[in-house]
């Protein structure tokens, strides 16, 4: 066990990962897009639009379980110290932001055929907007403030702030009545969407997962020798 | 493979806008991160050889030195 903690270890697991990520990401990808748009069936009332939900809702769902995690890395740092877990958080939070400009920008391609506007200022948009500013803020937080402890004192505010964020992007189509439609894919509840849709959707979620895992191990890998480079140059 | 197909019935551009962005997105992170890691993992190697063999040779001892060491040698 204490082996899997040790950080030599774990930088070498990350070489081995990315090795076989690389193998895989390209083949995974084609057969996504094969699923998406060619097997997948029109929607009977948006018609092919519909297929934008197979980059559209996989982006979303990564940039709102990036920051999720996120804050809950950041708060554990704050709390315990934790070096590597600032690592972590580092590594994870431009994936996050990637994928919610991602999000964000094929939603509005969705929009103007579905709603015959390109943006609405209804909750759900607005809040998925915020996220952003919230991405923007953290990422500026720990590239231009030196202080260590500042930095993460303003990292876990952020990321609180932005923890409560995510709660109102998940409730805002309930809550209020807005444009976007309220979900259709739930764990506990009915899922609305027909298998021959829900399984593109599942590959395309697989996908930009393992392209996720793919830039974190790479930008973790960058985090390390950074701090190693630090040392090099105290000796 | 008809006209249709890339058409979508007047869709075509919004769903292959979206498929295009977010590719292009994707590539970009991608190839940043790479520059990034390549570039930090070569001046690592030029700052270690600059310096001298004493301290080498202490910091080789740290097992994470060394795999940053090997791995670039990989690559």
């Amino acid at each position: 066990m204490i082996k899997f903690l040790n950080p030599s270890y774990i930088f070498y697991l990350t070489g081995k990962i990315l090795n076989f990520i690389k193998i895989f990401i390209i083949p995974i990808i084609i057969i996504g897009i094969i699923f998406s748009l060619f097997v997948a069936p029109k929607d009977y009332i948006q018609g092919d639009a519909a297929r934008i939900m197979y980059v559209h809702v996989p982006s979303a769902w990564i940039s709102l379980f990036c920051f999720a995690l996120i804050s809950f890395l950041s708060i554990v740092n704050f709390i315990f110290k934790i070096k590597s877990l600032s690592l972590i958080y580092k590594s994870l939070a431009p994936i996050g932001l990637a994928f919610n400009f991602i999000a964000i920008i094929t939603g509005s391609l969705w929009g103007q055929p579905t709603w015959g506007t390109w943006w609405a200022w209804d909750a759900r948009l607005t809040s998925m907007l915020i996220l952003m500013f919230f991405y923007i803020i953290f990422i500026f937080s720990y590239k231009f403030i030196k202080n260590t402890e500042k930095s993460s004192k303003i990292c876990t505010t952020v990321s609180i702030l932005g923890l409560i964020n995510i709660v109102v992007i998940k409730y805002s189509v309930n809550w209020w009545s807005t444009l976007h439609q309220t979900s259709s894919i739930n764990i506990s509840g009915k899922t609305t969407v027909h298998f021959s849709m829900l399984i593109p959707l599942g590959i395309m979620l697989f996908t930009f997962l393992m392209y996720s895992a793919l830039i974190f191990l790479m930008k973790y890998r960058i985090e390390t020798i950074r701090v190693k480079k630090k040392g090099l140059k105290k000796l | 493979m008809n006209l249709n197909f890339f058409l979508m019935d007047g869709h075509g551009i919004y769903v292959w806008s979206s498929f295009l962005l977010t590719f292009s997105v994707c590539l970009f992170l991608f190839l940043k991160t790479r520059k990034i890691l390549k570039k930090l993992e070569k001046d690592f190697i030029e700052e270690t050889e600059n310096l001298s063999k004493e301290q080498f040779s202490d910091l080789k001892k740290q097992k994470i030195i060394k795999e940053i060491l090997v791995s670039q040698s990989k690559n």
